[in-house]
């Protein structure tokens, strides 16, 4: 495998998505070649960033109680009441 | 008025400590369904409780502003209150609403840029040119520069390929449920996916680089 099939299967291969020849390969390919490991490894790291940094996001607690209220409201509203 | 008392009961429901009760109605849908034709409010609990917060998320990754975000909220849990008593099942729950979402989200991004263009399958692949290591995952704490090179960096995809990364990446959708809530091939979002991770390493290489070769580790 070459570094550019590498890259082509890089997304397929953090994923777990090749077949055992092509991950066989891969794996072969990432022990000697240090540029392709660094793509590979600073990829997983870029995934796990936005993951992390999306834990920590979300409505604020005033805002998702504020929001829940007005969609409660309109949910229990008896249609032939207004 | 019957719905005093289960108002204030849904009220503690929907405090964001009772996660293990909520899960559990969650994952038995179609009782779930059911409970909202029948206008239960533990059941709008329950889905606002599981389904508000990613959303959100949806919405601020894709349009980056809060009150946008919020409106998109709104907008989606007010068309499944609208819709629910026509709704088949025919997708789940949460695929409808993040479709829904979605496309909250789309005309939002139509209304500055009416023109949006969606389909980027023709875009170039690309192949990296930052080969610098990037620190051990530990070294990488979160700082407010951390958070806005971030930003910066999903800013620069557009709408096609960000909404396949948040979906598949952030949310972790499978891909067969980002296809449907996008309504793409599944192969379209796994070229998508690829090309949204490369962009976004390549982007943030030269910061996290550099962030190597100051910590030395
Ligand atoms: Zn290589």
């Amino acid at each position: 495998m070459e570094c550019q099939d590498l890259i082509k299967y890089l997304s397929d291969y953090i994923d777990n998505r090749l077949d055992e020849a092509l991950t066989h390969a891969a794996q072969e390919h990432l022990a000697t070649c240090s540029n392709c490991h660094i793509v590979l490894d600073s990829t997983q790291k870029t995934i796990l960033l936005y993951r992390q940094r999306d834990q920590q996001n979300g409505l604020t607690t005033r805002r998702y109680q504020t929001l829940y209220d007005q969609l409660v409201q309109a949910f229990t509203k008896q249609p032939e009441g207004d | 008025m019957p719905c005093t008392i289960s108002l204030r009961y849904v009220t503690s429901a929907v405090e964001k400590t009772s996660n293990e009760q909520v899960e559990i109605a969650v994952t038995d849908e179609q009782a779930l369904i059911t409970a909202l034709k029948q206008r239960d409010p533990t059941a709008l609990a329950a889905v606002f409780e599981t389904y508000a917060d990613r959303i959100y998320r949806l919405g601020m990754n894709l349009l980056h502003d809060e009150q946008h975000a919020d409106c998109v909220v709104q907008d989606t849990f007010l068309a499944l209150i609208e819709h629910i008593d026509q709704f088949e099942g025919r997708s789940s729950l949460g695929t409808w609403l993040y479709r829904v979402g979605y496309n909250h989200c789309l005309n939002q991004l139509r209304k500055v840029k009416p023109s949006l263009e969606l389909d980027s399958l023709d875009e170039p692949d690309m192949m990296p040119v930052n080969f610098n290591p990037w620190p051990a995952p530990e070294e990488m704490i979160f700082t407010n520069e951390i958070t806005s090179e971030l930003e910066r960096a999903i800013a620069t995809l557009s709408p096609a390929l960000r909404a396949v990364f948040v979906m598949r990446d952030i949310e972790e959708l499978s891909t067969s449920e980002t296809a449907g809530v996008l309504g793409i091939s599944e192969s379209a979002v796994k070229v998508r996916l690829h090309r949204a991770r490369l962009l976004l390493r390549e982007w943030l290489a030269p910061y996290f680089g550099e962030q190597f070769e100051q910590t030395g580790v």
